[in-house]
């Protein structure tokens, strides 16, 4: 699963997402993509997932790109333990993303079988997300 | 020369909030500049933005601005828009003289089908989607369309097999890809696990017989097996 090699600081503040995505917001390498529609976390293993269920779908002769990365640690404290005694203990890693960010990109030849594979991957988020795919001009 | 006529509005208000009752009343706020001449805020209806912009040029279309009864050959410099609902927010437009050459971005689009490299489970990864021209105007292709229906693994199309027209020059390094068709580093790791899943399958298979044939009796000739 994705997460950082090492990080300066071990445990975040969880912050507030708002507005919409700065960068990110069209399709850089693919013909296809996962654009997110309203703001959340992804975890690292809802990252995976949803990489999973892409490459098993297209099976062979596909490229995926995965353009979040799980870089902010969230903690969680034991259960049934009293308030108090500190911050608890990392537990996961998510990726912060706002509306209009890419998540994944896919090249494949067969564009209904390109949106299957990111419909399947999209099942997978815990945000709405669409199907986006490249388009020249206006 | 330029036959998309394209009227604009000056004198809009400034801000966010005159900005977004602007773009409510369906109209794009937008900018002109170039040939040494001052930046001049205009609004443009988004009808009349879509309708020149997706003529055969596309975003590269020569358009005649009609700013007060002024006519300022222009093109599109730059489209902002929104990243959800992907509509435009704000134009950039430049103006343009008809002699001297312009920068501009020409889409690079794929025609035909690669056989050889599908069949060997490879895929036509298209790594350059538009190419950085310099051209005069009245020159700039629609587009530029790569036949990729003789390509095999390994192959790549660079950016000097290219075909520019006469009068269009690129200062995008010539060794750069467009296109590669290549065997991907997820098709290799899928047939290294389906062939690891027939290789278990074979070998148990095998298991399974030499066990079975370890445990039967001799059998003797005329037997009936199935007794």
């Amino acid at each position: 699963m994705l997460m950082p090699k090492k990080t300066k600081y071990r445990k975040q503040h969880r912050g507030r997402t708002r507005g919409v995505a700065k960068g990110a917001t069209s399709l850089s390498y693919g013909e296809y993509g996962v654009q997110a529609l309203e703001p959340g976390w992804l975890t690292a293993r809802q990252i995976e997932a949803a990489r999973i269920a892409m490459t098993r779908h297209i099976k062979r002769g596909g490229k995926v790109w995965i353009n979040v990365f799980p870089d902010k640690p969230v903690t969680e404290k034991p259960a049934e333990t009293r308030m108090g005694s500190g911050k608890g203990n990392p537990e996961r890693w998510v990726a912060v993303v706002r509306p209009g960010r890419v998540l994944f990109e896919l090249s494949y030849p067969d564009g209904d079988v390109a949106r299957a594979a990111l419909e399947r991957a999209i099942q997978k988020l815990p945000i709405k997300a669409r199907f986006i795919e490249r388009q020249e001009g206006f | 020369m330029a036959e998309l006529v394209l009227t604009a509005e000056t004198g809009r208000d400034l801000g966010t909030r005159p900005t977004r009752r602007l773009r409510r009343e369906g109209k794009v706020p937008g900018v002109v500049y170039g040939l040494g001449t001052d930046p001049a805020t205009i609004s443009v209806d988004y009808g009349d933005l879509r309708a020149v912009l997706t003529s055969d040029a596309g975003l590269n279309a020569l358009i005649e601005l009609d700013l007060d009864g002024e006519r300022l050959l222009c093109i599109v410099k730059d489209l902002q828009r929104d990243p959800v609902r992907h509509d435009v927010t704000h134009v950039d437009l430049i103006r343009i003289d008809v002699d001297v050459e312009v920068e501009v971005d020409v889409p690079i689009l794929l025609v035909g089908d690669a056989r050889k490299v599908t069949d060997e489970s490879g895929m036509v990864d298209q790594a350059m989607f538009s190419l950085s021209i310099y051209s005069k105007p009245g020159a700039i292709p629609n587009e530029f369309t790569i036949d990729i229906s003789e390509m095999e693994i390994n192959d790549s199309i660079r950016v000097a097999d290219v075909d520019l027209p006469s009068g269009v020059r690129t200062e995008v390094d010539p060794d750069e890809a467009v296109v590669l068709a290549s065997v991907t580093r997820s098709t290799l790791e899928t047939i290294a696990e389906e062939e690891a899943i027939e290789a278990e399958a074979v070998a148990v298979a095998e298991a399974e017989a030499g066990e079975a044939i370890e445990g039967e009796e001799p059998a003797e000739p005329g037997d009936a097996s199935d007794d």
